[in-house]
């Protein structure tokens, strides 16, 4: 595989200066094949790695690691968060040849750094010996085309997070189905207050819950890319939601955990969020809340789907420029199924859900005070990273795909058209957006 | 037209500084009541910056919190992330001193080579200047990019500097002032006197145009400085970030971490309050090459 | 006589070749860009890439969008209201500013100058805090009021930039104006006392013409940032879900590169901003010049 598909491609527009190649208006290609392999360094050599990521104080995590690795240091470097200009720094930096060792990407965005050839196949370096180590499910969304790109760093199974005093307020239990989810919604709206927001500008909740359903947005068919978001499941979770937005069952004004929804859960506007276990850390920032949260079970979809979903969740990759990517997956797979790597993460870093099933981590298996002494992590959160769809996988044009999405939703807000309608317009963009890159993509 | 409106006209001739009671209300009550528009938000944020996210949330915008946490945030944002806040506004420094300074030279040099020599091609060049000043300087920055990045310039000083030294505009203005005040006679004085014209340029032609470059020095060190775009797109490595990169890489955190809030209100403050004093002190340079110069062609 | 046919170039050469450097080449490269088109092969592009020239494909990509086009039609919407708007507050503060009832006009100009120096990233960080409910005390207060106003939904949020937008630059334009106030000579003020006109007939019979070329250099710098806007979207986004990421221009254009990887797009999206913010500047001041007839 060539290296640095654009900076092949800039070569080509610049490399006899700009203005002779306007006149040219040169075609060029890009070979395919694989990068050398590169060896481990010698035994006298210190190796440093650099690594991007956004978690918080990131560099006492790797500090345990460097204390026992005297020859193989890591620096972390704070970036801001991924679609927040993170991504973009990684994007520009490997098109200057540059970049980290190691950065922080999400699993959705994994496929969209292999379309610039940006990472590192790990399995070239004997990710394999490790795969056992990480919950299959997470393993399945960075492996494709026989090959893995990025060590799984952090999920986030998903329940019902709830204010249990306004729950009590109206004597009822946390909803175990979504048809009970929207008679509860009903009896919030009744003494005005909304138990959940819908999102519209972050639709990744909503693909989560379809997921959830059971649905498979992308799925690889041969060298195609086939592309469904008008199956049963994402249209019976669209229908669901339109009936709640027409019923004005949801808030659909506030951004999920915008300052406005701080605001909101801290008064009582908003009764609770069906989120990722990393919520857990931002619910703590409502004010005044506290020992007030409860985290139950998610909804189901009776009789059909699955107990739970996944939302965000992130892996260590290794990128295309890495002068050391042996070490470098060293460290990813030490940081990520070791139980100080774990620890270390949890304790100061506040990751989401550990991706090894063999130890959630140490400070998780207390009891939390601020969700009222409950132990949810145990309770909730284990079994509900047992029960999720095996078959979502992502594509190289989630982002897209998502603020497509979004705009398509808004329109719902200002009642041109429907969720199912908005799901429908989307499918058709995303099979554009993929052959406007010259993929090969169909409809399902 | 009666004897009142008279007075009334009297009273209006700025060069006479001679008003009645009623108008001088009116007209200073507007002024205060349009003050308030651009100073509250000024008041807010120093009322915010003494506050804990808590207060924030929970205590009159308006007004102090009971405790004041000012010392405390303050010293938050200058020691957070051992003190890379300093390092911003250090980076900003030099991003907008150096790219003033520069830009200011070229565009003065450039300005007087365009009003003082009549020579092929001045006024393909001038209209080539012109057309760089009405390009959106977002619109450029982008391919921009995509060029440095090939020079391997992209994330580093260089890639926000050298495109800080370009200003069309300044040049645009300084040929303007250059042709109204460097007068041609002193020119040729000084070549008979055997000047040569480099040394007519540094002598008399710099002298001369100094309100002009005043004003584009501080054009460009205020457009450097606020500047988002252009380092947003080249840079990568927080060490090199601007003030304007930095300060929203923290406020883009508040999401997920709310003490950031802290942070962010307490760096807004520190960050805006030495422009803040150099604008009122500046104001008043500000005017040089505007009134001789641009609008007056 | 050599010298002197020398000299000129060497003074412009500085300028010319950084001009050459962060101007000429990128517009070109931009050109060439937008009429250029990469192909991948495979499921991620493993199996290569081709170059090829692309026609107008994508300008018609770009103009195909709607958000696109809607993002046009929006920064247009916006320039209409928010330019006029702002340049007439800026002219009323210099003409009472400068009229001699006002007391202590260099504090105000100080004053109204003062958000010039705040980036407008940082204004839009600090206006956000005041645009937030729960946060904003003008919120707070309005709800005291039994007002409840959502100042970030789809159809306030766009003049909730414009807010940010004329907050920072009316006190920059108001300076530019006064400055050139300051340059009109006392005797005319004496002449149109003589013939009797009051000060509504002062400002506009004399200091409104006069100061006409203050007010078109606003008016054409005013057009190319309403045309750039860019951060106080983008940073709004983080308290506003109506805000999309094809919110204006120049943040699609942003997006189309950075989030979506599409450069040859961004690069079409990019020739077409600078071609609207050309077409517009120059329509504006052939339409004033034509208006105003030859001086």
């Amino acid at each position: 595989m060539a290296r640095l598909s654009r900076r092949n491609l800039l070569r080509a527009g610049v490399g006899a200066g700009a203005v002779a190649a306007l006149a040219g208006c040169g075609t060029g290609a890009r070979p395919a094949g694989q990068p050398p392999l590169i060896p481990r360094a010698g035994p006298g050599e210190t190796v440093h790695l650099t690594y991007w990521s956004w978690l918080k104080d990131l560099q006492r995590v790797c500090d345990v690691w460097n204390a026992a690795h005297p020859r193989v240091q890591v620096e972390a470097v704070w970036s801001q968060p991924g679609n927040d200009g993170g991504y973009q720094s990684m994007f520009s930096a490997l098109a200057a040849g540059g970049g980290p060792d190691i950065a922080q990407i999400e699993m959705r965005q994994i496929p969209a750094f292999m379309l610039v050839n940006g990472l590192v196949d790990l399995s070239r370096y004997g990710f394999d010996r490790h795969a056992d180590k990480y919950d299959p499910t997470l393993v399945s969304q960075v492996g494709f085309n026989g090959g893995v790109y990025g060590a799984p760093q952090d999920s986030g199974p998903c329940a019902f997070f709830h204010r249990s005093d306004l729950l009590d307020e109206i004597g009822a239990e946390p909803p175990g189905t979504w048809q009970e989810w929207t008679d509860l919604s009903a009896e919030y709206r009744a003494a005005d207050r909304y138990l959940e927001c819908f999102y519209v500008s972050d639709t990744s909740l909503f693909a989560a819950i379809a997921a959830q359903a059971g649905a498979a947005w992308f799925q690889i068919d041969g060298d195609r890319w086939a592309v469904d978001l008008t199956d049963d499941a994402t249209m019976m979770v669209a229908e669901h939601f339109d009936r709640a937005i027409e019923r004005d069952l949801v808030e659909t004004s506030l951004g999920m955990f915008s300052p406005g929804w701080f605001a909101a859960a801290a008064d009582g506007r908003i009764g609770a969020i069906t989120c990722a276990s990393w919520a857990d850390a931002l619910i703590q920032g409502t004010g005044g809340t506290e020992g007030l949260w409860r985290v139950a079970p998610m909804p189901t979809w009776s009789g059909t789907g699955y107990g739970s979903t996944q939302l965000g969740g992130s892996t260590a990759a290794v990128l295309a420029n890495s002068a050391h990517p042996q070490e470098a997956l060293d460290f990813s797979v030490w940081m990520t199924t070791d139980p100080a790597g774990i620890d270390a993460m949890i304790e100061h870093s506040g990751i989401g859900w550990t991706p090894a099933p063999d130890h959630i981590g140490t400070r998780r298996r207390q009891a939390s005070e601020f969700f009222g002494g409950q132990r949810y992590n145990e309770e909730v959160f284990v079994p509900a990273s047992r029960r999720q769809n095996p078959d979502w996988i992502w594509s190289p044009v989630v982002q897209q795909v998502f603020d497509n999405l979004a705009d398509n939703f808004r329109r719902r807000l200002t009642g041109e058209i429907t969720l199912m309608e908005a799901c429908a317009r989307t499918e058709r963009d995303t099979v554009r957006m993929l052959r406007d890159k010259g993929l090969s993509a169909r409809s399902l | 037209m009666s004897a009142k409106d008279r007075a009334g006209a009297r009273a209006a001739d700025p060069r006479q500084r001679r008003a009645n009671a009623g108008s001088t209300i009116l007209v200073t009550g507007i002024l205060v009541v349009v003050s308030v528009y651009f100073l509250v938000p000024a008041y807010w944020i120093v009322v915010a910056a003494t506050k804990t996210t808590e207060d924030l949330f929970t205590t009159n915008g308006f007004w102090f919190a009971p405790t004041t946490h000012l010392t405390e945030n303050v010293t938050r944002v200058l020691t957070y992330d051992d003190g890379i806040f300093l390092r911003w506004f250090a980076n900003s420094v030099l991003y907008a001193g150096i790219g003033g300074l520069v830009a200011t030279l070229f565009a003065a040099a450039g300005g007087y080579a365009l009003a003082k020599y009549a020579f092929r091609g001045r006024e393909a060049v001038y209209g080539l200047v012109l057309g760089g000043v009405l390009v959106p300087a977002t619109a450029t920055a982008l391919p921009l990019f995509l060029l440095f990045s090939e020079l391997g310039l992209t994330n580093s000083y260089w890639s926000v500097l050298i495109p800080s030294v370009v200003s069309p505009f300044g040049l645009f203005l300084c040929r303007i002032y250059a042709a109204a005040t460097v007068p041609d006679t002193v020119i040729e004085a000084a070549r008979i006197d055997g000047a040569g014209e480099m040394r007519i340029f540094a002598t008399l032609g710099l002298r001369a145009m100094v309100p002009a470059m005043v004003t584009v020095f501080l054009f460009q060190l205020v457009g450097i400085w606020n500047n988002y775009f252009l380092p947003l797109i080249m840079l990568a490595d927080p060490d090199l970030y601007p003030l304007t990169l930095g300060l929203n890489n923290w406020y883009a955190q508040v999401e997920r971490l709310p003490e950031f809030y802290e942070l962010t209100t307490g760096g807004v403050l520190v960050s805006t309050v030495p422009l803040v004093a150099a604008m009122f002190v500046l104001q008043r340079f500000w005017r040089g090459g505007f009134t001789e110069g641009a609008v007056k062609e | 006589m050599k010298a002197q046919k020398a000299a000129p170039w060497l003074l412009l050469t500085p300028f010319l070749a950084f001009f050459t450097l962060a101007f000429l080449l990128p517009i070109l490269y931009a050109v060439w860009q937008s009429f250029t088109r990469v192909r991948l092969s495979g499921l991620f592009g493993e199996d290569g890439a081709t170059t090829s020239f692309a026609g107008f494909d994508n300008y018609a990509k770009a103009l195909g969008n709607p958000e696109f086009t809607a993002s046009i039609g929006r920064v247009l919407l916006f320039g209409a209201v928010q330019v006029p708007l702002m340049i007439a507050l800026a002219t009323v503060l210099a003409l009472l500013l400068e009229s001699a009832s006002a007391k202590w006009p260099r504090f105000f100009r100080a004053a109204y100058f003062m958000p010039y120096g705040v980036p407008g990233v940082i204004a839009t960080i600090l206006w956000s805090f005041l645009y937030v409910p729960g946060l904003s005390p003008f919120l707070d207060l309005a709800e005291s009021l039994g007002i409840t106003v959502d100042v970030l939904g789809p159809s306030t949020v766009l003049w909730s930039i414009a807010n940010i937008v004329t907050w920072t630059y009316t006190g920059y334009n108001t300076l530019i104006i006064v400055a050139q106030l300051k340059a009109i000579p006392g005797d005319l003020y004496e002449a149109a006392r003589v013939d009797g006109a009051g000060p509504w007939q002062i400002a506009r019979s004399i200091q409104l013409p006069l100061i006409r070329p203050a007010l078109m250099l606003t008016v054409v710098f005013s057009i190319i940032g309403t045309l750039q806007i860019f951060a106080e979207p983008k940073i709004l986004r983080e308290v506003s879900p109506a805000i999309n990421n094809d919110y204006t221009p120049n943040l699609a254009a942003y997006n189309s590169a950075f989030n979506y990887n599409e450069y040859n797009v961004a690069a079409a999206q990019a020739v077409l901003i600078a071609l609207a913010a050309f077409v517009l500047s120059y329509a504006f001041l052939y339409l004033s010049n034509r208006k105003a007839g030859r001086r």
